[in-house]
């Protein structure tokens, strides 16, 4: 019985259930999150990808991974677990390594130092886990299921045993000759160092380096090796044999509920030291706040993949503050281009994202309500369709996210119908944030028009803030989306004011 | 090990060639003397019997040393000795450029540097050239021990004393014994590997004892190498009786597997020859590391000095005259039948030669007749001082002066004697660079300078460029036209407070035949180029 509900735990959810992986979600890829895991897997292997495609289906959940990731950034259990996985890669590349053996006997004998090294990697682990400091559910289920598969005996005995073996074997010493064309084996040791060695240290009056297998380019033995170890099995059967015996016997050695975890436990690590090489580079994180959809709001926010990006490079990235205030439920963001608007709604989804996985959050501080979903809607730029065929196209991704069930979601909205006329862009624009609100979704809405600002209850208005000479600054401000002093400014400096063209013309 | 054959204590000098070399060695006419120092005089019955072409690396050599001044009088009497010493003992300074060139080239054949070649050979045929250039280098040391242990040879030098010890220090017996030693233990991998010959009678077979363990994974591991030798034995053909009833004998051996029936084991078998050959080839390299370089560099010493001893066959040859200067203060200048070298080796002729003693002076300026051997005279100077800086002896019965390693030369080039204002830019341009690197210990030979512009012109701007370079301590020699500029200098420098100026001019006896001698003689305000005119286009 217990067995079995060892075998279901999750370090990812309190139920334990298995995931379905968020498949063809757009928000990855608009959210600019794709980057960020991309980045990621290339220490943490291309596995990790799915993990954060597993999205918590409930408060609970996301409470259950966020009291894991407390616990796993703290420095001594990050660094355990960092070394404990490193163990476990080495562990899989011998394994993999295993594969190309065809001698037997070695084949029973790097079984048995995978083994061994999978038993002591286990036994690390737990001291580990031991001696931190642990307050979550997730780790202390984990602790408890560890220690007792490692008392109910097996692996203690088997790692002794495994080490003792290659111990022994270490110590094995023999001579070969290589004469008349013939190679001879005599096990035992030669006086000395080695006479022909120590002649030329004597002679040449200095340190010599040591003779190096001339086979060790090729990890299987060769045929050569393989004739000599023949010679040293028919000296010592008894050995040789019950090297082959506990091989034999330990055929499957790992336990389902443990490579569960090897696996799961790889997504807080993976974030942590993501999260750490950032920090190393002077950006800020904070463990965001429940709190209720009335006071969302968060300071000093920035985009997490822009940031990834502008390491090394003299880029300086802008971080923002934004508050849903009492009734806001969507943000109208409304500015000059390339004026930081896409890299605001950007960094909000990641937030909240973010947040729904239990993470840190690129804030200095952030209080996130629990959305069931997160909904994006970024206009494809690249797309070959205009005019009618791309609103169509647009509206057709649309439909969907407007449905009944979505209720409650958060939607990050990027330049909707920019292809239409204006009159009924705007139009289209204010069914639509009344749609959403409706449904009781709140999110983000960027548009380069201007009367959409305030068109219903619970839409607030946000501008990007130009400086005086009309040069983006990127910061994101509460304000009349009807405020454009930065555009005369961009107008005379291409000399295009009445006055200029009157004088050119 | 190090060769300090040119420098004390040290191999190659940190110091900066002149600045400007193309235009030192193209106005004093380097290049020729170059060229006579790299080709060597065959004597007979104390006749020249026949000249070999010139060996370019000499040249090249000689131009690449001369062209970096010494700083000091200690460095240069240090090259001087070491000079002395190879004319003494020319067969030896011959020997050992040949040896180091003779090493270089075999080398090269076997690859050295050429990394994209390796790269195309397998392992084996590298090792094997390793083990060629060990040979060479076992050799070739083998001979240069022996021509410096020669009880004849007459070696009084600090310099190639120092080195003959310290190649002793570095190449002992005992390491060229262990080196032969070795070599011949692993001479199976090389000896007979060539020549897959029916005929022959005996190969060569290696005996290889070790001591092996294992490690984790069952890989032998921390092997002990306990003897390794190579013996001849009869060959019989594979497959004959004798060859089979060996290998019966062989086969009674306990616990052993025969290393080439099967053709796995077989590689395998060679893979261990050639990682314990490989081994021992890179501990010997290892050994030797203190030679990788020191070919190259006895090569360059001694062809520094090779081509010193054959300048010095090729001064004797002209004229017998010749000395190794002596350094004083920078403000003194003092020689006795001093000649101009190049002019003296392209024409085979002794040339005129003019002694002087120039003491405690700033400036000399030299004016007089046309064709009187002005320049030539400037550039004898040239020569002189250039040689004496990088250690070499000059042609003149005696040569005195200051060590001026920043040594310009400032001549205006017949091809751009015509008046033009970009002449002149270029000129001033070029004096500009000039005046960027004057420092401690410069001197500058200015020949027929600003005389791209006006007479009166250029003699302002000599006036303020020499004055000012003369206060800022620059040692100047000017052979100049500039009448008004050369007066001027001279009536200030009668009065107190003005610079310190000698003053020369090419002799012309009353009846107008000139010496090519340069005597002391204050500046008139008429050229005797008027004479050359009459002399020339007066008759018609």
């Amino acid at each position: 019985m217990t067995q079995e509900k060892n075998d279901e735990f999750s370090i990812l959810n309190p139920g334990s259930r298995e995931f379905d992986p968020l498949e063809g979600a757009l928000f990855f890829q608009d959210l600019n999150l794709d980057q960020i895991i991309d980045k990621m897997s290339v220490r943490w292997g291309k596995e990790i990808k799915k993990y954060y495609r597993y999205m918590p289906v409930s408060f609970e959940e996301s409470e259950y991974r966020r009291a894991v990731y407390r616990d796993i950034k703290k420095e001594s259990l990050y660094a355990s677990l960092t070394e404990f996985t490193k163990s476990l890669e080495v562990i899989r590349e011998l394994r993999q390594e295993k594969e190309k053996v065809r001698i037997p006997m070695q084949k029973c004998v790097w079984h048995l130092r995978e083994v061994g090294m999978y038993c002591k990697a286990y036994e690390e682990l737990e001291r580990s886990l031991e001696e931190a400091d642990i307050s979550s559910d997730g780790l202390l289920g984990f602790r408890k299921i560890l220690k007792d598969i490692l008392e109910s005996g097996g692996y203690r005995q088997l790692a002794e045993r495994t080490e003792a073996i290659l111990e022994r074997i270490r110590k094995m010493r023999f001579i070969i000759t290589y004469d008349k064309d013939r190679i001879a084996v005599v096990p035992g040791e030669l006086e000395g160092e080695g006479a022909y060695e120590e002649m030329l240290r004597e002679r040449a009056g200095k340190e010599i380096r040591h003779l190096q297998n001339p086979f060790a380019a090729d990890p299987t033995l060769t045929e050569l090796e393989n004739s000599c170890l023949e010679i040293l099995e028919k000296k010592d059967p008894k050995f040789f044999g019950e090297i082959k015996r506990i091989s034999d016997m330990n055929r499957d050695y790992e336990k389902k509920v443990l490579s569960r975890f090897e696996r799961e436990v790889v997504f807080y690590l993976s974030f942590c030291s993501f999260q750490r090489d950032m920090e190393e580079a002077g950006f800020v994180f904070s463990e965001p706040k429940n709190c209720s959809e009335k006071n969302m709001k968060a300071k000093g926010l920035y985009d997490l993949a822009l940031a990834m990006t502008s390491i090394n490079t003299d880029k300086e990235i802008v971080s923002n503050d934004f508050e849903y205030q009492d009734g806001d439920r969507f943000f109208v963001l409304t500015g000059p281009n390339q004026g930081g608007k896409t890299t605001f709604a950007r960094s909000l989804g990641q937030l909240v994202y973010l947040t729904q996985m239990g993470l840190d959050v690129p804030a200095v501080s952030a209080n996130v309500p629990y959305f069931p979903a997160i909904q994006t809607h970024f206009s494809v730029e690249e797309s070959v369709e205009t005019g009618r065929g791309k609103l169509k196209e647009e509206l057709v991704r649309l439909a969907p996210m407007m449905e009944e069930h979505q209720k409650g979601t958060f939607v990050v909205i990027n330049e909707l119908f920019t292809t239409a006329a204006s009159y009924d862009a705007e139009i289209m624009g204010k069914k639509v944030l009344k749609h959403f609100t409706g449904l009781g979704c709140m999110g983000i809405y960027v548009t380069h028009l201007r009367e959409l600002g305030g068109c219903c209850d619970g839409v607030a208005s946000l501008r990007a803030v130009p400086d005086e000479n009309g040069i983006p600054t990127f910061k994101i401000a509460r304000g009349d989306a009807g405020d454009v002093s930065c555009a005369e400014s961009v107008v005379r400096k291409y000399s295009l004011t009445y006055e200029q063209l009157k004088e050119r013309l | 090990m190090k060769v300090c054959l040119l420098y004390i204590s040290k191999e190659r000098s940190d110091d900066k060639p002149y600045f400007d070399t193309a235009s030192i060695i193209k106005d004093l006419g380097l290049k020729h003397l170059f060229v006579s120092a790299a080709k060597r005089l065959i004597y007979e019955n104390g006749a020249v019997k026949s000249v070999e072409k010139e060996d370019t690396y000499l040249m090249e050599t000689l131009r690449n040393v001369m062209m970096v001044p010494l700083h000091s009088e200690e460095e240069i009497i240090y090259r001087q000795e070491i000079l002395k010493d190879f004319i003494k003992n020319e067969d030896m300074a011959r020997e050992l450029y040949s040896i180091c060139t003779d090493v270089i080239r075999k080398w090269n054949e076997l690859g050295r540097g050429g990394r994209e070649k390796l790269k195309q050979s397998n392992q084996a045929m590298r090792l094997t050239a390793d083990i060629r250039i060990l040979h060479l280098f076992s050799d070739s040391l083998g001979k240069i021990k022996t021509i410096l242990k020669d009880p004849s040879l007459k070696i009084e030098s600090g310099g190639l004393a120092g080195f003959r010890d310290d190649f002793m220090n570095a190449f002992p017996d005992e390491k060229e014994e262990l080196l032969r030693d070795v070599l011949g233990d692993i001479s199976f991998y090389t000896d007979g590997s060539d020549d897959e010959d029916e005929g022959r009678e005996k190969i060569v077979r290696p005996r290889i004892v070790m001591e092996s363990g294992l490690e984790d994974g069952l890989k032998f591991s921390s092997l002990k190498l306990e003897e390794v030798s190579s013996k001849g034995e009869k060959f019989y053909k594979p497959g004959s009786a004798k060859y089979k009833l060996r290998e019966l004998v062989n086969s009674r051996t306990p616990d052993s597997f025969s290393a080439v029936n099967d053709a796995r084991i077989g590689e395998q078998s060679q893979m261990l020859e050639y990682g314990i050959v490989s081994f021992l080839v890179e501990e010997m390299k290892r050994m030797m590391e203190e030679f990788q370089s020191f070919f190259d560099r006895l090569r360059f010493q001694t062809a520094f000095y090779l081509a010193a001893v054959q300048l010095k066959a090729q001064m004797e040859r002209v004229s017998g005259e010749w000395c190794f200067p002596e350094v004083c203060d920078r403000r003194d200048l003092e020689f006795i039948q001093l000649r101009e070298l190049v002019m003296a080796l392209e024409r085979h002729v002794d040339v005129v030669g003019n002694s002087c003693s120039i003491m405690n002076k700033d400036l000399l300026i030299v004016t007089g007749a046309n064709q009187g051997g002005k320049s030539t005279f400037l550039r004898s100077i040239g020569i002189a001082q250039v040689m004496m800086q990088s250690g070499l002896m000059v042609m003149a019965g005696k040569y005195r002066a200051g060590i001026f390693p920043r040594l310009f030369v400032h001549f205006t080039r017949r091809e751009d004697s015509e008046m033009n204002s970009g002449r002149l830019d270029e000129e001033l341009g070029r004096m500009n660079r000039i005046v960027e690197q004057i420092g401690d210990g410069s001197m500058i030979l200015l020949n027929e300078s600003f005389a791209t512009t006006t007479e009166r012109e250029g003699s302002v701007i000599a006036y303020d460029i020499i004055r000012a370079l003369g206060e800022a301590g620059v040692r100047i020699l000017t052979v100049t036209h500039l009448l008004s500029f050369a007066k001027r200098v001279y009536e200030e420098s009668v009065k107190d407070g003005g610079l310190s100026v000698e003053f020369l001019s090419a002799e012309r006896k009353d009846d107008g035949r000139r010496t090519f001698r340069m005597i002391r003689h204050a500046p008139e305000l008429t050229s005797f180029g008027l004479d050359l005119y009459e002399e020339i286009v007066g008759g018609i």
